[in-house]
């Protein structure tokens, strides 16, 4: 190769700063003593606690998974924290009253806190390490009947909703990962969507780590009833540290009939240095059941942080006619690890789904792509297509692709295409003799190989997109 | 060759495997009995598969594990008369076992300068530098309990080993014939191409009885460089049988591989391929097609190794599942660091014929290197409605319309068969096959 | 060295190159005026596609020897996407394909890189539509190319239109058109070579890079030259080319003594 290709360069991670902000963190360990205190920290219901330890005995009996392709060092869980809320003195009576310090931060990351600031009118769920600490437009929806507040405050405030759904898509035992969230969350976003209502605008949950020592493992549970519809949008960030720090969050989601969640994420956890030191452990389960006829999950999801990404959107398309989605692209580069892709489990007659995975991989990282499309005996005349796309820049990096299809119905159609591309010299020639640079060429090449993905964004979010992808790949080919 | 493990069962080897009751033999100077011990003594470090292993997730062989086989005493006495039905019109060279024994009386062996085609055991005999360079180095049994269980067990094969710039036209035919129930046989096959070199092998199995037994086969080959080998496999065990087969071939520079595998027969077929372009310009085609019904199960398992640049790989893998059969596929490809250039592409199709029928397909790429061009692709389905109504409106009924297209799907691969009389034979019983009846 | 002649707008004295080890171009000499077309002929491998790309400053090219000036300047130095900028064209014997790239974004880049090099005006999405669609009726081409990626399942002639749509809104100093006739039929290049000629004019230069005859036709130049083992051996008016034509290659190799690489 006459030009080298390889020369890669670090996009100073931007987020990387914590904030002083004095903070209430419980002692380090994982005991059913731990347990009880978060639970009763936060003051909940003894059924709530049941559900806690019944998940901790059973997650006391579970190993760590080994099969996906990542590596790591086994984590010490006795040396996590499994508490962390920035201290306030008193109950908030208004956003005016949220320690300024915290104000600062998020305005720095860009979250529109203040309602008269928000752009777009998108309403903000801001989760600070374990606890959620605002929640805009609150009042606004609550008019046409949606619920859009923080999880401890769901449990407060409509236990009866929580009891019903929550641990219906992911169990308590589901995965060792689950298992240990459904112990120990802390917080989360908890949204309800009534009968009929089409959500007004796009809600929001901002998720931040700031402690070094403590894990972040948060709950959301998004419920769309008949009819309804709703956009969710996701971001994450946490500062630098050399350490590794464990996020573990459970995603459940549950459509009714016609119900359609759109839940869209782009997550930029901290990815460790160029040597891969420190950078999140991103496991997270997140699962959506298509419960309804005609209901829809839609996930999209453009992954450029952590040290290690495990994750698999899921869709159970149980009702008739139902529609699973799952649009991705995940971006490593350095030592990350990306090991994410979906489950499509097909029930429902007529059911329909679609994976649309972008892998781009630079550097020393690894992407892997890894599906199961699953058509159950009653998945009559179920349809799935898959396509696995992957770009290498550089050659000490992999990127691997591990569909899983299972078929046990005689008319379902499952089709899968793969393929691998790359940034060649000669495209890079092509683009410098119309008089376009490197860089440039580079940043709409890879547009290009995303477009099918950044095109199921919203706008906002698309946007934001594009420019970590070009931030993240800055200066990688030249 | 001597025999070092007493004649023990399958259930027996395994049971005495777990339990750490194999005893090695003792030590020998002989390189076929210091492989053998060496296979005996890992085996204790090896777990009889199970679905929790992920290359045997959708496969469960317990059936095999409590089938108590032992090696056959004595083969059931055959004459050629008994046999010529199934030999291939093109064939000169024929070698032949019953019940997993050696035939002379029934084969033809070759020995010129340059070309040994024979038993195993006559190969050792004659050749046993050919032996020791390649026999146990190409077929990895460290990480694979059948390959070491041959390995341990392996009594006769077949020993073909070419020298430079030798074309051996006509297909050689290695014909395993079954004959007696609840017996196991492991054969083991080496195959040594020279440069420039190129054969034909039509490596099949067949039974004369509809019980069930085991076999156990292992296949190792190395193409030096510019060799040529097109190899076709049968396999029509008998419907109770139980048939695991692993292929390991390594291909050198600008040698060329092209395979061809069918399953028809078997209870439970495991085959595993295992293909290393080990050198540039490496090519390899391996194309397979596998047609069970009623209960059967049958998984195809590949990987094809890029490890160097500018080889190429080319794989078509065919399913068709009636009844409530079940149908196995898993392809991998891997290409390594240095695997600049790389051109492989794989695709896998399946038909379910029936509303038990049903399919686990895993194509996989694993890529390391970023000038490549590989892909890959599967589909799952049934015969196109548009097709079928097409036929129909040209007035075919529907059961010959659909009985055409299943056929076609089939035909496909057996079009690549460079060997007219097994295509013919095949054709034809495709076609049997798949008719409804 | 202060040149006189601002009309040169080409000079490339006993140019050498290789690929990898192999020396391809040996001491080839040309000179070109604005207002002038050119045409190198020669057998493949004589070198003619080389120097194209040796011109452009594609990568894989090594310069071993000479210089190239452009506009008076030494170009030898610079980036490829440096001598672009500079007016410096090349439409590709075989253009590469970009999946997921839009034609359309492609071609406004590219164009508004340029501008942006002149000082002139960079245009809009919607003022380069219309200014793109305008640019493409010379060309007899379906503005669906625009929403399609750049040259992925184009047909050859497809692809060799765009390249001379490239040429049209780039509007460069001297353009080299590497076997643009080749992939394309009667009727397609006669479309080709009505937009290139309409794009000629006293202020640019065109090389065409030909190993036939036909494109002559069409696209008439003032001088043909001959390649052969990578120099120019013969120059010559355009009847040269017929002659050619008409009596092949082996008509001229054996004639060194003619070799000059300079025009009279």
């Amino acid at each position: 190769m006459s030009v080298a290709l390889q020369h890669l360069v670090n996009q100073p991670y931007k987020h990387g700063f914590v904030t002083k902000i004095e903070s209430d963190t419980a002692p380090k360990g994982l005991s059913e003593d731990t347990i009880r205190m978060v639970s009763s920290k936060k003051n909940e219901p003894a059924w709530l606690l049941d559900f806690r330890l019944e998940a901790y005995r059973r997650w006391l009996n579970m190993t760590a998974p080994a099969w996906q392709n990542v590596h790591y060092p086994e984590i010490d869980f006795q040396a996590i924290s499994y508490y962390s809320a920035p201290k306030s003195k008193k109950k908030l009576a208004s956003m005016d009253e949220v320690d300024p310090e915290l104000l600062r931060t998020f305005e720095k990351l860009g979250v529109p806190m203040h309602e008269r600031a928000a752009l777009a009118g998108v309403a903000v769920d801001v989760i600070f390490d374990s606890v959620s600490v605002a929640t805009t437009y609150k009042e606004k929806l609550a008019e046409v009947g949606i619920i859009f507040c923080s999880f401890s405050e769901a449990v407060h405030n409509h236990p009866e909703l929580i009891k019903q759904y929550l641990g219906t898509v992911v169990p308590p035992g589901d995965n060792f990962y689950a298992a240990l969230n459904s112990a120990v969350f802390t917080d989360g976003s908890f949204c309800f969507i009534p009968k009929g209502v089409k959500c007004p605008m796009d809600l929001s949950t901002y998720f931040r780590i700031n402690t070094e020592e403590s894990g972040q493992f948060e709950r959301t549970l998004i419920v769309a009833e008949e009819g309804a519809s709703v956009s969710y949008l996701e971001g994450c960030t946490a500062p630098r540290f050399d350490t590794n720090q464990l996020h573990a969050a459970v995603v459940e989601l549950v459509a009714l009939d016609n119900a359609d969640i759109k839940y869209s994420t782009v997550q930029n956890w901290y990815a460790g240095d160029e040597n891969g030191i420190g950078g999140i452990y991103n496991f997270v389960t997140k699962r959506g059941l298509a419960r309804g006829r005609n209901s829809r999950i839609s996930w999209t999801q453009v992954e450029t942080g952590s040290a290690i990404t495990w994750k698999y959107p899921s869709c159970i398309l149980r009702g008739e006619n139902s529609v699973g989605e799952f649009y991705s692209v995940a971006v490593t580069n350095n030592y990350q690890q990306a090991d994410t892709g979906t489950k499509m489990v097909h029930i429902g007659a007529n059911t329909r789904s679609t994976i649309v995975s972008k892998g781009i991989a630079a550097g020393h990282s690894n992407s892997s792509y890894r599906g199961l499309v699953r058509m159950t005996p009653t998945a009559t005349n179920a349809r799935n297509y898959s396509q696995c796309d992957s770009m290498l820049i550089g050659n000490k990096c992999g990127a691997h692709t591990f569909p899983y299809i299972q078929v046990k119905n005689n008319s379902a159609h499952v089709e899968h295409e793969a393929s691998t591309s790359k940034i060649g010299e000669d495209q890079l020639f092509y683009f410098a003799q119309r008089g376009i640079d490197a860089e440039e060429a580079v940043s709409m090449i890879i547009n290009g190989f995303c477009k099918e993905v950044f095109q199921q964004l919203p706008m906002e979010f698309a946007v934001e997109a594009t420019k970590l992808l070009s931030l993240k790949l800055e200066g990688s080919v030249g | 060759m001597n025999t070092l493990i007493k004649n023990v069962s399958f259930q027996e080897w395994i049971s005495s495997w777990n339990s750490g009751k194999i005893t090695a033999p003792e030590h020998s100077t002989n390189y076929l009995d210091q492989l053998r011990t060496n296979a005996v003594n890992h085996i204790a470090a090896l777990k009889f598969p199970s679905t929790r292993d992920e290359e045997w997730r959708f496969t469960d062989i317990t059936p095999l594990k409590h089938a108590a086989f032992k090696q056959p005493s004595a083969a059931t006495e055959l004459t050629a008369s008994d046999l010529t039905q199934y030999f291939i019109d093109e064939s000169v060279i024929r070698i032949v076992f019953v019940d997993g024994q050696y035939m002379p009386g029934l084969s033809s062996t070759a020995a010129q300068h340059g070309v040994t085609i024979d038993s195993l055991s006559k190969l050792v005999a004659t050749d046993i530098s050919a032996v020791t360079q390649h026999l146990g180095q190409i077929a990895e049994y460290h990480n694979n309990a059948f390959v070491a269980l041959n390995t341990a067990f392996m009594q006769e094969g077949v020993g073909i080993v070419i020298s430079e710039n030798i074309v051996v036209d006509a297909p050689i035919h290695v014909l395993f014939v079954a004959t007696q129930q609840e017996v196991t046989a492991c054969p083991r096959c080496l195959l040594v191409v020279g440069a420039g070199s190129r054969i034909t092998l039509v490596e099949e199995y067949l039974a004369l009885t509809d019980c069930a037994y085991t076999t156990n086969a292992v296949i190792e080959a190395q193409l030096a460089d510019s060799a040529n080998v097109n190899h076709i496999r049968l396999q029509r065990e008998s419907r109770e049988a139980f048939h695991i087969a692993n292929t390991s071939v390594q291909i050198a520079h600008a040698a060329s591989y092209q395979s061809i595998s069918i399953a028809l027969g078997a209870q439970i077929s495991r085959f595993d391929q295992h293909i290393s372009l080990a050198d540039q310009h490496a090519q390899c085609s391996i194309d397979g097609l596998t047609l069970i019904s009623d209960q059967q199960l049958a998984d195809t398992h590949t990987w094809i190794d890029h490890i160097k640049p500018q080889a190429t790989s080319r794989q078509l893998h065919k399913c068709i599942a009636d009844g409530s059969a079940h149908a196995v596929f898993s392809g991998k490809i891997i290409v390594r660091p240095d695997a600049q250039q790389t051109d492989a592409r794989q695709m896998n199709r399946n038909l379910l014929l029936s509303d038990k029928a049903s399919i686990d397909t895993k194509p996989q790429l694993e890529i390391f290197a970023d000038d490549v061009k590989c892909s890959h692709g599967a589909t799952i389905g049934q015969l196109d409605a548009d097709a079928l109504f097409y036929l129909q409106s040209r007035g075919l009924n529907l059961a010959s319309a659909r009985n055409l297209l299943t056929y076609a799907f089939g035909a496909e691969v057996i079009d690549f068969i460079p060997v007219d009389s097994v295509k013919q034979q095949l054709a034809d019983l495709i076609l049997a096959k798949t008719r409804i009846h | 060295m202060i040149r006189a002649d601002s009309s040169i707008l080409l000079e490339v004295h006993d140019l050498h190159a290789n690929v990898e080890d192999t020396e391809i171009l040996k001491g080839l000499n040309l000179t070109v005026k604005r207002g002038e077309i050119h045409a190198i002929m020669g057998l493949n491998g004589s070198g003619k596609s080389t120097f194209a790309k040796v011109l452009a400053g594609h990568p894989a090219y090594r310069m071993t020897g000479g210089e190239i000036l452009f506009n008076g300047m030494d170009i030898t130095s610079l980036a490829p996407e440096e001598r672009a900028r500079a007016g410096l064209f090349l439409a590709f014997q075989y253009p590469v394909e970009i999946p997921g790239v839009a034609n359309d974004q492609f071609l406004r880049l590219a164009y508004n890189t340029v501008q942006r090099q002149r000082g002139k005006e960079e245009l809009d999405p919607l003022e380069f539509d219309d200014f793109v669609r305008e640019k493409m009726k010379l060309l007899d081409m379906n503005p669906g190319f625009l929403d399609r990626s750049v040259n992925e399942g184009f047909s050859g002639g497809e692809k060799k239109r765009n390249e001379i749509l490239q040429m049209a809104l780039l509007e460069p100093m001297l353009a080299v058109l590497d076997e643009t006739d080749s992939g394309l039929d009667i009727d397609a290049l006669r479309i080709v070579a009505k937009g290139v000629n309409q794009l000629a004019s006293q202020d640019n230069a065109l090389i065409l890079v030909t190993h036939y005859q036909r494109l002559l036709d069409y696209i008439e130049p003032d001088y043909v030259h001959v390649m052969e083992a990578g120099r120019i051996i013969k120059t010559s008016g355009k009847e040269l080319a017929l002659e050619l034509e008409a009596h092949g290659y082996d008509w001229i190799s054996g004639d060194k003594t003619r070799a000059s690489g300079v025009q009279p």
